[in-house]
Order: C-alpha cells, then structure tokens, then sequence
C-alpha cells in the first residue's frame, strides 16, 4: 500500500517534470485568470452594449436596442469633449515632468554631499498614496490656504483680492489638477534620467573630450543619443499612466466648474455611478478599449524596439 | 607660489566662487522643499484644531516653535477610537463614524493576499517565460496591455460580470445567489489580474539574472525539475520576490478606482475611507482627513524607502534596471 502511494507521487511528480507539461501550467493557470476574469466581462459589455438598460429597473426588463448605444456615445458631445482634455491634460503633465526631471538628473547624477539625501526625498511623491497626495493639494488650494499666503505679497502688490480661489475658476481648476500630478510623478522621470545619466558609458565623454568637444557638443551629439531610449521609455510609460487621470479630478474639484475638469474616466464613472447608464457606459468602454488599444500597441511597439536597442548597447 | 597666483588668476569668475556648486544645492533644495511643502502641510494640519483648518492667514507652525496654532491630538483621537468617540467633537460630525479600524484590516487582508496571489502566480509564470519561452517571443509585452488599459475600462465590465453574471450563474449551478461585489475575494482576484504585468517583469529580471548552468548542473547531478525550482532557484530570487510582494503590496494599497467603483459600503479600503470624508455633513473635515493621510502615508513611505533601488524597475516595467 505505501509503495503504491510513493509509486503513485512518483508517476505525478514524473508527469509535471515533462517539460511540456511543466512549462505549460503557469501559462494556463494566468491565461485561465484572465479569461476568466476579463476575458467574459468584456463579452457580456458587448452584450450589454446592445442592450437599452439602466440600472433604475431590472435587467430582466432590459430589451435589444441595436447599435443605438454606440451611436448616442458618438454623438455625445462631452464624450469627446473628455476624450480631448484627457489628452491635454496628460500631455501637458507629461512635457513638464520630463523637462523637470530632467534638469534634476542632470543636476544630481555626479557624486557629490548629500546626493543620496536629495534622490530619498525626490521619491517620497511616487510613494505617497495617490488620494493622500490628491487631498493634500486640495487643502493646499484653498482660498484661505498657504498657496495664496505665499503669493499674497505678489497679488497685493498687483492690487488683486489674495482669497484666489484655484478651483472654481475653470482654467485654473485645469492647472492645479497639471501641478498636482506633476509634483506627483515627476520623481519617476527623475529616477528613470538619473539611471540613465549614471549608465552613460565614461569613455565616450572622455574620448569627446580629448577630441576637443565643448560641454554643449557633448551634451547634444553624445549624451542625448544614449539617452534616446530612457527618454522614450518615459514618455511611454508616463503617458501611458496619465491618461488614466481620476483621483485627481475627483478629489480636488469633482469635475467642477461644469465639465472643466472632467477627465474620460471621470465622464464615464459619473455616467454609469451616478447616473445609472449601464449600457451606455457598456458600449463607451467597448469604443474606448478600441482607441486605447490603438494606443497601447503603438506604445508597446515603441518600448519593444528601445529595449532592444537598450540590450545591444549593453552587449557591446 | 607665482604658479599658485598665476592658475588662480586663470580661474574663471565661476569656478574661483564655485558657482556651479552653489546654483546645484539651490536648485535641488528648491525642488525638495516644494516637494516636502504638501506633506509639511498635511502633518500640520493633522495636529489643529477645528478652528485653525480654514484660518486666514493660516498659521505654519506650532505653539512651541513660535507660530500660531496650538498643537492637539484631537484628530488622532477621533479617527483611532475604538468606538467613534472623540471628546470634543461635534455630534453633528459622529454621526458618521470615522475609525479607521475597519478600513485598516480591509486593506491589509486585500492588499497582502492579493499581492501573495499575483506573487505565486506570476513568479511561476516569469521562470517559465524564462526558460522555455511559453507563449512566443512577444507574450510578455503583450501582458503589459492588461496594465496600461485605464481602470475604469476595466472596471465597468467587471461590476457588470459580479452584479450580474456571476449570482446569475452561481443561482443555476449551486441554488443560491453569489455577489462578488463588496466582497473580499472580488477585489482580491481583481487586483491579482492588474497587478500581475508588474510581477511577471519584476520577477523575470531577478530571474534572468541567475545563470542557466546553476539549473544544468543540478539537472545533471539527478534532480528532478520541481526539486531544483524549490531547492535551486527559489532561494536565489527570494529575496527578488520579497522586493517584488512590497512593490504590489504598495500599489495596492493605494489603488482607488477599482475600490471605489467595486466595494462599499460594507468593505472599504484606507484611500475611500479617506475620500468618504468630503461629504460629512459639517463640509470638509480637513483635521481628521489630514491625520489619516498622515497615517496611510508613513507605512507606505516606509516601505518604498527600502526598496528604493527597485522601484525604478518596478514602475518601468524592467525596461530600467540598475
């Protein structure tokens, strides 16, 4: 009896060992949790998407509307009014969080005191919950806040009202949703330059050098090729996570002043959350998926083709 | 000597006063201040009183360091008490009941285990990528897609799939209705899916980086595959795994979206209790939101502190390493 359970965990122990079986489990144990769980949702949105249903009455009482939905997202014009400021805004963060950071690595990638102490601190926003750092701005906004004491001297001096009230006024409700996000992430392009500053290979500038290139000629022609690839990582992976922007739009301003702050996964959080528009919001995502997918195949692309040009250099 | 005078003189006006070195620490102790100014503001305001949070012109600093406000420990009070009640605070404000004990453990079990199911799942997944190139060439980009599709694509299917299809399917199959949402494992299993992309890239740099030979000789000296996957390698990328748990552990922690669209109100994660706050009946209770930032934060801090060097990999999908 022993000696057929031991024969027994042998044969199964023999049997997982089988390379194709072996390699295949982790596969199809992901492959199954994505199906699984992202796989059939999005089937059933399709579904939902034909349907004409709102959350205010039962699904069994929902009815087949066609292609109704996709065309009353398309012709919604804050949908595209959304789609169009997610961009902006994500576009505008992104410029300043690489042109900051950057100067930053730039700055700080040679050794010298208290570097280590700087690159901490320059961490800690990535770190900071997302909601914690969204809530911290919005105390900091407003009007009897410390932004407008620390520009009070300067507002007086214009002869304006010091009270600024950042988050009702459309324009500049859009800039400080730009700020937060920038103090936020701008510690990750930082960190991205500086690895990419402290891999530059010595040799290069030095044999520059010798050759008799200024700093500004070593700077453009020599440095800025080899960081070609971490520039283009960050504008990816930034970009990428910017236009996911919602906590920002939600805790500082709630969409306000009207739609002016309304990002797309705000727009569509109201619309199914609240209120009710379930096949509405089914058939949005179906579309959004369409032209986010677009984009991230593109991005993707781009990060393949750097990272092989990243493993060449490091072969040579 | 004359040498000496003659290379000062040779000096330019910016080296002679070291310039460089003083317009570096400027601009680097600039930017640090800015970044540490919310964070100075949010652990002030933790200590004020109701009346110092919207006073104008606002005070800076505490009693004791000769500023405005006197230090209270009133809004640690309120948001730690075990039972809802701070003593000077208004009935008004506890009527909703603000501890953060619920929202801790919430958190805690859903951040841990979902991060120790992605961690087993995607380890395994990475050392097969690694070593017998399962699903082709491009299978680990392709995985990244699933990170990069905003939440709240993902989110609108999901609800959908809990409140309907799964009691729709548990009711035909075991009798009785399932609801995923506002539930552990719903959000558990959700964040394992998102959170995955990070771990398999995470886990495949720490893998790659030990040698083939190590498994060759093991496989030679007579050990089957699963003894050297538990005997050879998992020792060697433990400590890559441990780096890897805390990185996940940190982004689901902080994850809002999904918790706010796929709980509540029975289950709620530290950053909607947090968000909760705003619609209190007495408008904004900036103290008491301030102390549990506060709170939320250090742990969090604490931990991307000691895996600073990985960080850069985590959040790049190991395109940057170091």
């Amino acid at each position: 009896m022993a000696q057929a359970t031991i024969k027994e965990r042998k044969s199964l122990s023999a049997w997982l060992s089988q390379e194709k079986v072996f390699r295949l489990i982790p596969f199809i144990m992901v492959e199954a949790t994505f199906l699984l769980l992202l796989a059939i949702p999005f089937m059933l949105t399709i579904y939902i998407s034909l349907l004409k249903w709102r959350a205010n009455r039962p699904f069994e009482q929902a009815y087949f509307h066609g292609l109704l939905n996709y065309v009353r997202v398309l012709t919604t014009e804050d949908f595209w009014w959304a789609l169009g400021r997610t961009f902006y805004f994500a576009g505008t963060a992104v410029f300043f969080e690489l042109v900051i950071g950057f100067l930053l690595a730039m700055l700080a990638y040679k050794q010298f005191r208290g570097r280590r102490i700087y690159i901490t601190i320059f961490l800690i926003p990535m770190m900071v919950v997302p909601v914690v750092g969204g809530y911290n701005f919005s105390m900091i906004y407003i009007d009897s806040g410390p932004l407008n004491q620390i520009l009070a001297p300067i507002t007086e001096a214009m002869g304006v009202n010091p009270r600024i009230r950042w988050l009702s006024h459309p324009i500049a409700a859009q800039w400080a949703i730009i700020i937060a996000d920038v103090w936020q992430w701008t510690s990750l392009t930082f960190l991205i330059f500086l690895s990419g500053f402290t891999a530059l290979p010595q040799q290069l500038t030095n044999a520059a050098r010798v050759l008799g290139a200024s700093r500004w000629q070593i700077f453009w022609k020599v440095h800025l090729p080899l960081l070609k690839p971490a520039i283009m990582i960050a504008v990816i992976i930034r970009s990428m996570e910017a236009l996911k922007l919602f906590d920002l739009s939600v805790l500082l301003t709630f969409g306000g002043p009207g739609t002016s702050t309304e990002t797309i996964a705000f727009f569509l959080w109201r619309q199914v959350w609240q209120f009710n528009k379930y096949s509405f919001g089914a058939a949005a995502s179906i579309i959004l998926l369409f032209i986010f997918g677009a984009l991230i195949f593109y991005g993707i692309y781009l990060l393949v083709r750097e990272r092989s040009i990243v493993e060449e250099e490091s072969m040579r | 000597m004359t040498n000496e005078a003659g290379r000062r003189a040779e000096m330019s006006f910016a080296k002679r006063y070291n310039l460089f070195f003083w317009f570096r620490h400027a601009a680097l102790l600039g930017w640090a201040s800015m970044i540490m100014f919310p964070i100075f503001w949010m652990i002030s305001t933790s200590f004020k009183d109701s009346g110092d949070w919207l006073a104008w012109p606002p005070n800076w600093f505490p009693s004791f360091l000769g500023g405005g406000y006197e230090p209270t420990l009133d809004n640690y009070r309120l948001i730690f008490s075990l039972f809802g009640q701070g003593d000077r605070v208004n009935r008004d404000v506890l009527e909703h009941v603000f501890t953060i004990w619920g929202a801790v453990r919430d958190s805690m079990v859903i951040s841990s285990i979902s991060a120790l199911l992605a961690l087993l799942l995607g380890t395994f997944l990475a050392y097969s990528i690694s070593r017998f190139n399962v699903g082709g060439k491009y299978f680990r980009y392709m995985i990244l897609t699933i990170r990069m599709v905003p939440p709240i694509i993902i989110a609108i299917p999901v609800v959908m799939y809990y409140a309907i299809l799964i009691p729709f399917a548990t009711q035909t199959v075991l009798g009785y209705r399932i609801s995923m949402i506002d539930s552990y494992s719903g959000l558990c299993l959700l964040y394992m899916a998102t959170t995955l992309p990070f771990v398999i890239w995470m886990m495949l740099n720490f893998i790659e980086e030990i040698p083939k030979t190590i498994e060759h000789a093991a496989h030679i000296m007579g050990a089957g595959r699963i003894y050297t996957l538990r005997r050879v390698v998992m020792p060697l990328v433990a400590p890559g795994m441990v780096v890897t748990f805390l990185f996940i552990f940190i982004l689901n922690w902080s994850e809002f979206l999904l918790a706010l669209t796929l709980t509540q109100p029975k289950v709620v994660t530290l950053p909607i209790l947090l968000n909760k706050f705003q619609s209190a009946v007495e408008g904004r209770l900036y103290g008491p939101q301030a102390a549990i930032g506060t709170v939320i934060t250090i742990p969090v801090v604490i931990l991307g502190v000691l895996i600073q060097k990985h960080l850069v990999t985590g959040f790049s999908f190991g395109t940057i390493r170091k």
